[in-house]
Parts: C-alpha cells; structure tokens; sequence
C-alpha cells in the first residue's frame, strides 16, 4: 500500500492506453504484416530518434522528419504490398543500401527543412512587424502634429511611454 | 502696496503733509493749509470741461482757493455774463462726489451754488484732476471784508445777516444727507458785491473735516486726524457755526497762539466753550446761543430746533452746566498732568510704549478706581493689560493693540485710535486713502480691520443706535472683503468701497482721474498706446475697482480670473472688460482690443487642436481691428468650440495610447519574439512536411491503384 502513490507518479508521463494500443497495433502487424513491420521499423529509424531528441511539447521537428521519413518508406511498403509481401522481400529491402539511403536522405531532407525553414519565416515576420509599426509611428506622429504633444503625456504619465520623435 | 503707486502724480510737498498728528497753531484757517493745497499754479493754456466751461490755467484765483484745492477762472461759452471760478481738487485726495451730485444745479439760499463738475486734463500737473465749478462769489471772504473793515458785522446782526442764511443752507443740505463739514470764517463769503447775500463755501473738494483746524471741529472729532474726522451730521456743523460766530465777532482768534495738542487738553479738561471763549469778551446776548452751539456733549448741543428758535427770537433754553468729569488729584504721564480719563486716553495713544508701562501699573489703576471714581473701568483696564500678556505672541499682546483697547475703555466716545492714527468710525475710508495713496503706508489701516480694532470701540459703546450699528455692518464687511485675497477683493477693494469717488489707482490709469466705471474702458484703451502692454491690463486695483463700483454680478468673472492657470486668468479677464463694455455700451477700444488680443496666447492655446489654433490666431486680429472685446470674448471662449475640441482631444489621446499599445505589443522583448518566429517557422516546416508526405502517399496510392 505504501508503494501506490509511487508507482502512481512513476507512470504519470506514459499514456497506458497510447502503449497498449501501439502495443496491439504492433502485435497484429508483426502476426499479419511482418514483412511490413520490417521496412517500416528500419526505415521510421530517424523518426524515432527525431521523436526522442524533439523536446518540445508540439513536436515539430518529429512532424517534419517524419513527413519526409514517410515519403521514403512508403514507395517500398507499397511495392512489398502490390509485389511480393513476404520476409524474404523485406529483408532484401532493408539490407540494400539504396533503399535505406532513399528512406533516410528523405529523413534528412525533412531535419533539414525543419532547420532552414524557421529562419525565414522569422525574417518575414520580421518584415510585416517592422512595416506594421512603422504606419502606426506615422499614424501617432499625425495625431501630435494636430494635437500638440499634450496629446502623448497624460499617456506618459501613466504608463511611463515617452513620446514618440 | 503704497509702494507700487507711480511716483510724480503727488505733488512733493503733499507728501509729508497729512501726519498722524497736526502740531500746529490753532487758527481760523486750517494749520497745514498750505502743505496740504495740491494744485501747481502754472501756464498750460485754457482747459474745456465738458465742452462749455474754459478752466484757464493761467488765471488763478488765489483769493478763493481752498486748503485742500486751488481756484481759477472759469468763464461759460454758452454765456459769458456768468461769473464763476473752478476748484482744482487734489488727485488721490478723495472728494465728497454724493454731495456734488445732491447739490449740482441746485440753487439753496445759503449755500454757494454749485454749477458742474468733471476730470479734465490739468496741464500743470500733467494729469487729469477733478475740476469742480461753483458761481463766483463776487463779494468775496466775509473774514477778509470785515478784517479790512469794508462791511461792519456786528453781534446783533450777525444772527439775521450771517446765520440764518446759513443755518437755512445747512438745514437744505442736511436734509440731502450732506452735512457741510468745512465750516469757518474763511469759508464763508458774500455772493454779490453789494454783500448782502452770505453763502458757505465749499465743502465737496475734500473729505468731511479735512480742511478744517482742530478748534472747528468738536472735541471727539478734534482729536481725529484730518482725514479721519468723519462723515459727522448737522450737530458738528452747528458746533462750527459757533467758533465761527466767536471769531468772526471778536475779529482774531483768542486761542490762536495755542498749539493744537494743547488746546485739545484745555478743551477736554475745562470744556470748549470755557476753553474757546474764556479769555475773551463775548458779547452777553451770545453767551448763551455760544454755549448751546459749543456744547461738548453732542446730545446737548443746539439742534435746527434751538438755532431757529434763537434766530426768530423765541426764548431759548439755557444749557445746564455740567460738571465736568474729573479727578481731584492729576496723573502724570510724560510730564503732563491729566484729570480726566478722556485727556489720558489721548495723550496715551501718543506714547504707546510708555502708555502701556503706565497703564499697567498699581498706581494708574488706583488713580483711574479712586480718582475717577470709576471702579469698572479700572476692573476693564486691568482686563485689557492681562489679555494682552495672554496673547504675548499674537497682535493682541501688543503695545499698539492694548492701548487702543485701554484708550476706548477711557474714552469711549473719542476715536478710534491705532498706531498713529485717530479716526471716527464714519472717517475711516478717508483714512485708507490718505494713507495709502498719499503717504503710501496702508499698512496701519488694514490692520484696523484685520485686527478688529475698530470692534473695540463699538463694543466700548454704551449703546448702539441705528447709525452706529450700521457703521458697524460696514466695517464688518469691509473686513470681510480684505480677508480675501484674490482679484477684486483684498484692501484694494477696501479703498474703493470705503471711498465712492476715490479714482482708480492702477498705473494705467491713475493719470486719467477714473471714478466712475464709465470712464475706466477708454482710460485703458488710451494707457495701450502709453503702457507696457506686456502686462495684464487687469490689475489689483482694475479688478477691485470694478467690483466696487459696477453694478452687476461679476463674481464668476473674479472666480476665473483668479485662477493659478494663466489660460482661465487671461478668459475672466477678457469675459470681465467684454461684460463693460457690453453693458455699459462702451464704444469700440481698439487699443484695449489689441493690448488683451496680445496677451492671449495661453486661452489660444488652451485648445489642444492646432487647426483650430491657428484658425483663432488668424481671426483675433480681424476682430482687434473692430474693437469689439464681446466678439473677441465669443471667439475665444466659444463654447462649442471648447466642447468639440476636448472630445476630439479624448479620442486623439485614445487613438494615440492604442497605436502606442500595438507598436509595445510588436517590438515586445527581443528574445520572446525570436521565440515566436522560430515557433512559426517550424509550426510552418512541419505543415510543409506533412503536406508533402501526403500528396506522395496520395499520388503513389493513386498510380498503383490505377
């Protein structure tokens, strides 16, 4: 009894219904699907770490490599379904080394994409911000032209704002 | 505050004239006649007073002059037969306006005829006087005729010919509610040159009192300073006409060679008719008309009654002799020894600091129990001397204040005494002024309100009938009004209300002789071309002489112009002279327009929106141009305006705080918003992956499918 509430907070990060479900899903590819279970569990490789080293809540860098890990994979898994889908098939898959470069260069595109893009967003809204606060200045410089400073020091006074120049 | 009056309009020898105390010989004519006459005699040319009348400086008339104001001749354009002659009165000196106003064009046997009277340039001063024109006397001085013995008076004509014409005249005034107050021998004169028709002369050029010496005024206003002597009633005039008559019977002055202090001592321990009379031979059929005209106590003096019944040769009732209230053994005070508590008083006010040694001791206190036979006055002394040491540190506890107090306890019936000065309760407007305005220290006289001195001798009084009392309201509210501070109040507004003529004392104006609110917006209007128009037109002085003297309610005006922002000062100035101007239909003031139209940039820009700034700015000199402070008033202060700009102000300032807002809210802190744009962009990496990675899913599901 004394161990429950520890045993309790030990599993707080784990979703027992996610692991089950996965676990499920899991054991009826590997009775029905194996072949495919094979490609997909060698070739998501660089998902699973992108999974593991993405900290983040949203998990975005997971979504990316992922994305394009799935444009690699998936051609393969097809050709074992519409071919031959048996082990012998998926064992040749995942030992010839272009497959696996195909399914990982696509990994490392979607990792790359997840590292240039940000930048340039970042930039573009830069841009737009810049623009933004720009009009607005004008729009505050008008109204001093027509109202006089005063117009801006009772605002001063209460938020500690100076003018603008 | 005396300080801050312009130099040079006081003539130098004016200034050192009106002293606390008149040491001079008592005499027929005032002592200090001739320190306290103002008028320069000199050149200038003819002067036209109300386009009719030619004051001609160069002619004047020193056998008619007045202490108090110098005599020309004055010739009428619409009919040159007149014979009449101008009085230049004293500028700063205040002048008895209701009664030239009671008595212009009035024609009262007795009386020398008043004929006009107005401010006119006065070239010799370089200002505008008061010119006041009486009918020429054409038989001159009474005094002088019969000293060179050209007509022979003597005691059994002098009632018929001299008295009755007079006594008629003064019972004519009296009844306009204007007691002569200026009766003496050198004041009386023969209206024609057959000398026939005696008249009294003038008597508005001056306060009540001022010019007359110390023997013609009755004891309690005798011990008053000259401006101070107060407005009095017919019992002072009668009380003259009696020391007139002796002079004028015995052909000198038999106490002429007494000086004044002493002669007040004599009169007050022995009487004035015996202090007066008693040396020289009067008469025996005068005796007793003397006694009852010279009687000290004002209840017994001769009234109109007595003086008709005398003058038809009814039986008159002989004055009963009383005693007079005195002390079998003197007190000595300074040197002087004193009988009465009257005498005391007097001298004490003289020496305050002594006087409060003296009052303060065993012996004065058993002198004033036993001597004077009057136990409660010494109790009251005693009172006085013990509230003063309570009040040590206030002006209560000092030497000028406890003997003012002791003084009225002594003497209750003499005047109001107070740091040098001596006034009747009725005097005390003259006071202010000459104080103020010609020997420039008012400081004494406020206090006699601030202080309540004044509220000692009324509480002093026995009984307060109906004029006392309202003497007293007045005061109350004079003092009410200094406590005051802001525009139109304070002691500014004192001398005004306590003074009807007194003319505005403003640098602007005070050259321009300004008594009456009419005559104030085209005085300004002419300082504008003179002045420093830097300056707001509206002085201390301006605002208090409006309040005094017009008729309307102009306290919202004196609200706002007493505001610590300059933008509400300036808008109750401009509303206040555009309410005159308004209300008394003052013509156009272009210089007045033009001078306020400078000084109101703070009410312009009391509008936040420049637009409408720059809108008034250019109107203000069109309607300059036109002289109309009403339109510059409404251009100004235009309500609506006002409304509209502060709304527009409130929005401008809201859009201004929600622009300032967003710009924060965008340039925020610089690592948070990196944070936010990197977020977007691997939100916006992962949306292009997975967008990717369905349409390949899609496009190879749909070939293998096909």
């Amino acid at each position: 009894m004394a161990m429950a509430p520890n045993a309790t907070s030990a599993s707080d990060g784990l979703n027992w219904n996610l692991v089950l479900g996965i676990g499920v899903i899991l054991m009826l590819l590997s009775i029905f699907a194996f072949p495919t279970l094979m490609v997909v569990g060698i070739g998501f490789l660089p998902t699973l770490v992108a999974y593991i080293c993405d900290r983040t809540e949203q998990k975005f860098a997971t979504f990316c490599v992922g994305g394009m890990n799935l444009c690699g994979v998936f051609p393969y898994v097809v050709h074992l379904w519409t071919d031959d889908h048996s082990v012998p098939a998926a064992t040749e898959v995942i030992s010839d080394v272009f497959s696996l470069f195909v399914m990982y260069a696509a990994a490392g595109f979607g990792w790359m994409m997840f590292l240039a893009i940000p930048p340039v967003i970042s930039s573009f809204l830069q841009v737009l911000a810049q623009s933004r606060v720009k009009t607005l200045r004008t729009l505050q410089r008008d109204i001093v032209e027509e109202w006089g400073p005063e117009v801006s020091v009772a605002t001063d006074d209460d938020d500690g704002i100076s003018p603008p120049a | 505050m005396g300080a801050d009056l312009p130099g040079g309009l006081v003539p130098p020898e004016m200034e050192s004239s009106e002293g606390v105390e008149a040491e001079t010989d008592a005499g027929t004519a005032p002592p200090d006649t001739e320190e306290r006459s103002t008028p320069i005699l000199g050149g200038g040319g003819p002067v036209l007073l109300r386009d009719r009348f030619l004051v001609d400086t160069g002619k004047p008339l020193p056998e008619l002059d007045c202490p108090s104001a110098k005599a020309y001749a004055v010739e009428d354009r619409r009919d040159l037969s007149r014979h009449l002659y101008g009085l230049v009165c004293t500028p700063g000196l205040p002048i008895r306006i209701d009664a030239i106003r009671a008595i212009k064009d009035l024609d009262i046997r007795g009386i020398l005829p008043l004929v006009d009277w107005d401010a006119v340039t006065w070239p010799p001063l370089g200002q505008k006087a008061m010119v006041v024109i009486f009918q020429r006397p054409m038989g001159g001085r009474v005094a002088d005729r019969m000293a060179r013995k050209e007509v022979k008076i003597t005691e059994y004509d002098m009632p018929r010919r001299v008295i009755e014409p007079i006594t008629e005249g003064l019972q004519a005034i009296n009844n306009l509610d204007a007691p002569h107050r200026a009766i003496r021998p050198d004041n009386i004169y023969f209206l024609d040159e057959d000398m026939t028709d005696v008249v009294l002369g003038p008597f508005v050029v001056a306060p009540p009192g001022y010019d007359q010496a110390v023997l013609m005024e009755p004891i309690e206003r005798a011990m008053a300073m000259p401006a101070g002597r107060g407005k009095g009633n017919s019992r002072d005039d009668i009380f003259a006409i009696g020391v007139t008559m002796v002079l004028l019977l015995l052909g000198y002055n038999p106490v002429g060679k007494i000086k004044d202090e002493d002669l007040i001592h004599a009169r007050i321990e022995q009487g004035s008719y015996t202090a007066i009379c008693g040396t020289a031979r009067i008469p025996m059929q005068m005796i007793e008309p003397l006694r009852g005209m010279l009687a000290d106590d004002p209840t017994e003096r001769w009234d109109f009654n007595e003086m008709t019944n005398w003058l038809s040769g009814q039986k008159i009732n002989p004055i009963k002799k009383r005693p007079i209230d005195k002390a079998e053994n003197p007190f000595t005070f300074r040197g002087r020894k004193h009988l009465t508590a009257r005498s005391i008083a007097h001298h004490f006010c003289k020496h305050p600091s002594d006087a409060v040694r003296a009052a303060s001791s065993d012996e004065f206190q058993d002198w004033v129990k036993r001597g004077l036979d009057k136990g409660t006055i010494s109790d009251a002394i005693k009172g006085a001397v013990q509230a003063s040491k309570f009040h040590e540190e206030g002006h209560q506890g000092s030497d000028d204040f406890l003997v003012a107090r002791i003084s009225t306890i002594l003497d209750p019936k003499a005047p109001v005494r107070y740091k040098g000065l001596s006034f009747a309760p009725d005097g005390y407007g003259p006071v202010l002024a000459v104080q103020w305005v010609r020997n420039g220290d008012p400081q004494a006289a406020a206090e006699v309100l601030a202080h309540e001195v004044s509220a000692l001798w009324f509480t002093a009084q026995p009984r307060l009938h109906r004029e006392l009392a309202e003497l007293q309201k007045n005061l109350a509210q004079l003092r009410g009004l200094l406590s005051i501070q802001d525009p139109g109040y304070g002691l500014e507004r004192v001398l005004y209300e306590s003074n009807p003529s007194m003319a505005c004392q403003s640098p602007f104006v005070i050259k321009d002789c300004v008594s009456t609110i009419e005559q104030l917006l085209p005085a300004l209007d002419a300082a504008s071309n003179s002045g420093d128009t830097s300056t707001h037109p509206m002085d201390r002085h301006v605002s208090a002489f409006i309040a005094a003297r017009f008729g309307e309610d102009i306290h919202p005006h004196l609200r706002a112009l007493a505001s610590s922002r300059a933008e509400t000062s300036i808008v109750g100035m401009l509303s206040l002279l555009a309410f005159l101007q308004w209300k008394l239909r003052t013509p156009a003031v272009l210089g007045l327009s033009s001078w306020v139209g400078g000084l109101l940039g703070p009410a312009i820009n009391a509008y936040h929106n420049r637009q409408t700034r720059q809108e008034l700015e250019r109107d203000i000199p069109r309607l300059v141009r036109k002289g109309s402070l009403p339109e510059l008033f409404n251009l100004v202060d235009d309500a609506e305006k006002r409304r509209e700009d502060s709304e527009g102000f409130e929005t401008a300032q809201a859009e201004w705080l929600s622009a300032e807002e967003e710009i924060r809210d965008i340039e925020g802190a610089g690592e948070e918003r990196l944070t936010k744009a990197e977020r977007s962009g691997q939100q916006a990496a992962a949306m292009i992956s997975i967008t990717i990675a369905l349409t390949v899913v899609s496009v190879i599901l749909l070939i293998e499918t096909l």
